[in-house]
Order: structure tokens, then sequence, then C-alpha cells
């Protein structure tokens, strides 16, 4: 994808962060995590705002670019090893924000229906308890700042 | 676990000392880990056997992880690949060899490792082999991995340090899975 076509995909993504669907929740700097195209799975962050005065709940994820997608967290063991385990919800509370963030929670897309490319952007949609779902788009990004 | 807060004001110089001896030795007078490493032969993303012993000549930058991970993992490879660039860039590629190792070798086979690791563009060398044959270079460089089934797919728990091996195939520094670019890339160059 032409390097204009991902600056228009960042910009409508900023955008869409200006005009949330649900004040409750906002999105800082969502991305995915490009991966070669045969990749099974892949991995998203971002930043998620709790500006509401009430806790919000997501219980669960979904995208149409993935037949499943999930919460998962990341778990120390005493020996050094690491391990993801599946969050079955997230609370974040009235005010405050959580990072999904490489290294630690993030979200998993598995059974991709095709591997979005760099420069590519997904609309992934978080399911909050009481019903509502907050959307946002994920740029498909080779290598973050974020990330060294 | 009490006795930590007594225990602080000594530990903490000495940890500092630690810090700072690490900082002063950029030329490489990288110490040789014993303790760590040796040879072993697997099976290379042509299919070919592949021996630790192709690999002396060349400073060489090891991993071990597994392609259906798709947080560490990738990251790491993207890391690593950072680095090879960077040699590139100051002409010291061609002495510089990146190895993925993985453990999963039920899913990642020679043909699959071929399809995947090119698009890193870092000249990625990806070894696979029986899981005895991981399990033993695993142990020689003290990497930790279980398999471990959850719902319907099955993940890994693992250590992931990134070795740096000199020209004989010695381990001489070990880094975090969110190492520094600039570090391996300087340690690499002092060790050429
Ligand atoms: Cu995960």
């Amino acid at each position: 994808m032409p390097r204009a076509c991902f600056k228009f995909a960042l910009v409508a993504a900023v955008v869409a962060l200006a005009v949330p669907a649900h004040a409750e929740l906002t999105f800082s700097d969502p991305w995915l995590r490009a991966v070669p195209p045969v990749s099974p799975a892949m991995a998203g962050y971002v930043t998620l705002n709790n500006d509401g005065e009430e806790p919000v709940t997501i219980t669960g994820v979904s995208t149409p670019a993935a037949g499943h997608t999930m919460l998962h967290d990341m778990e120390s063991t005493g020996d050094g090893s690491r391990r993801m385990v599946h969050l079955h919800h997230l609370e974040i509370p009235a005010g405050e924000s959580v990072s999904l963030a490489p290294g630690g929670k993030h979200l998993m897309l598995m059974k991709l229906t095709e591997v979005p490319a760099p420069g590519e952007t997904v609309e992934i949609c978080f399911h909050l308890k009481g019903g509502k779902d907050a959307c946002t788009g994920f740029p498909v990004i080779r290598q973050s700042q974020t990330d060294g | 676990m009490r006795k930590l807060p007594y225990l602080l004001p000594y530990l903490l110089p000495l940890l500092l000392a630690f810090l700072l001896a690490g900082c002063g030795k950029q030329e490489s007078d990288l110490p040789v880990n014993t303790r760590l490493g040796g040879e072993f032969t697997l099976t290379d993303q042509n299919g070919e056997p592949f021996s630790q012993a192709a690999l002396n000549g060349k400073v060489t930058i090891l991993f071990f992880g597994y392609t259906h991970c798709p947080d560490i993992c990738p990251a790491v490879l993207a890391r690593v690949a950072q680095v090879y660039r960077q040699l590139q860039e100051a002409g010291e590629a061609d002495q510089v060899q990146p190895v993925f190792i993985t453990f999963d070798p039920e899913r990642d086979t020679a043909a699959y490792l071929k399809e995947y690791l090119p698009w890193f563009k870092a000249n990625i060398i990806g070894l696979t082999g029986s899981l005895e044959e991981i399990r033993q270079v695993a142990k020689q460089y003290g990497v930790v991995f279980i398999k471990d089934q959850q719902e319907q797919d099955y993940l890994f728990t693992h250590s992931d340090y990134i070795y740096l091996l000199d020209d004989q195939g010695r381990v001489r520094k070990l880094y975090p899975a969110d190492f520094t670019i600039d570090e391996v890339v300087n340690d690499a160059k002092s060790l050429l």
C-alpha cells in the first residue's frame, strides 16, 4: 500500500478517536503488529481510556478480520518464562486507562481470514458489559516506535 | 521476603556496581559463558541437516521461539532483523548470522519456516527438528519451554533470551526479549 494511503488510514484512525461511538471508552494509539502472510495469528495493542464516571468492563472482542479474537495477558512463571493467558474480562475503572502493550496485555487475532498487510487498517470492536460495542480502526504497522 | 527491606541498602550498591561495570565495557571483553551452548545438529528451512559448526567464523544471533506466537516472537524477530539491517548498513552483515530455533516442530516445519522467515528480510536461518533434538539444544542453552494446551489451541510457556555467539560458537552475551537494538549491534561489532 502506498505511503500516502497509510497516512490517510492513520488520519482516519485519529478522526475516529475524536468522535467516539460511546463517550465512556476511548482509544489511543491502536496498532496491529504486522506478521508474515502465512501467520495464523497476530497481536494488537492500544490504550483503553475510560473517560466516564462508571467502570467499563470489556467482555469480549471481535473483528471481521479474524475468526476468533481474545484478550490475552502475559504471566510470568518463577523460572524466567512467560506465558499467555486468556482474559475473560477486563475492567477499566472510571477515569483510568489500561494499556495493551507488547510483552503485556494484548489482543490476539486468531483464525485470520487473510493476514492484513502493513498499511491496512482493521476494524476491531470491544463488547462492553451492558451490551454496547466500542469500535476503532487498528492500523497494521511493521514496527512501532513504542516497540523500540 | 520479610528480610528484603533490610538487605536492600546492602544489595543496592552491589547492583549499581554491576550495572556500571556493564556500561563501561563496550569494546569487547564480553566474557565467554562456559555454562551455555555447544554443538548441535538440527534441520534448516531447506530440509537440510544444519550443524552448529557451520556457524563458525561468523558472529551468531541465536534465539528460540515459535511462529504461532503473535506477541513476543514476531517482536523479537523484527528486532533481530533491525539489528541485522543496521549491521548491513555498516557493511558487516556478511559476518553476522541470525538463527531462529523453533520449539514447535509440529507446526514449524522446514517448509513453513521457509515461507515465514524471508518476510523479515534478515537472512535468518530457521531451524527445526524432532522434539527430542530441540529439547536437547534448548537444554544446552538453558531455555525452558512447556507446551500449554489452551482451549482449541496450544501455546508455549517459554523463556525468551537472545544469545550472542562469537565466531567460535561460544556464548558471549544474553539479552532479554526487549533488548536495545544498538546494544546488540555494538556487541556484535565488538566481536568481529
Ligand atoms: Cu496472546
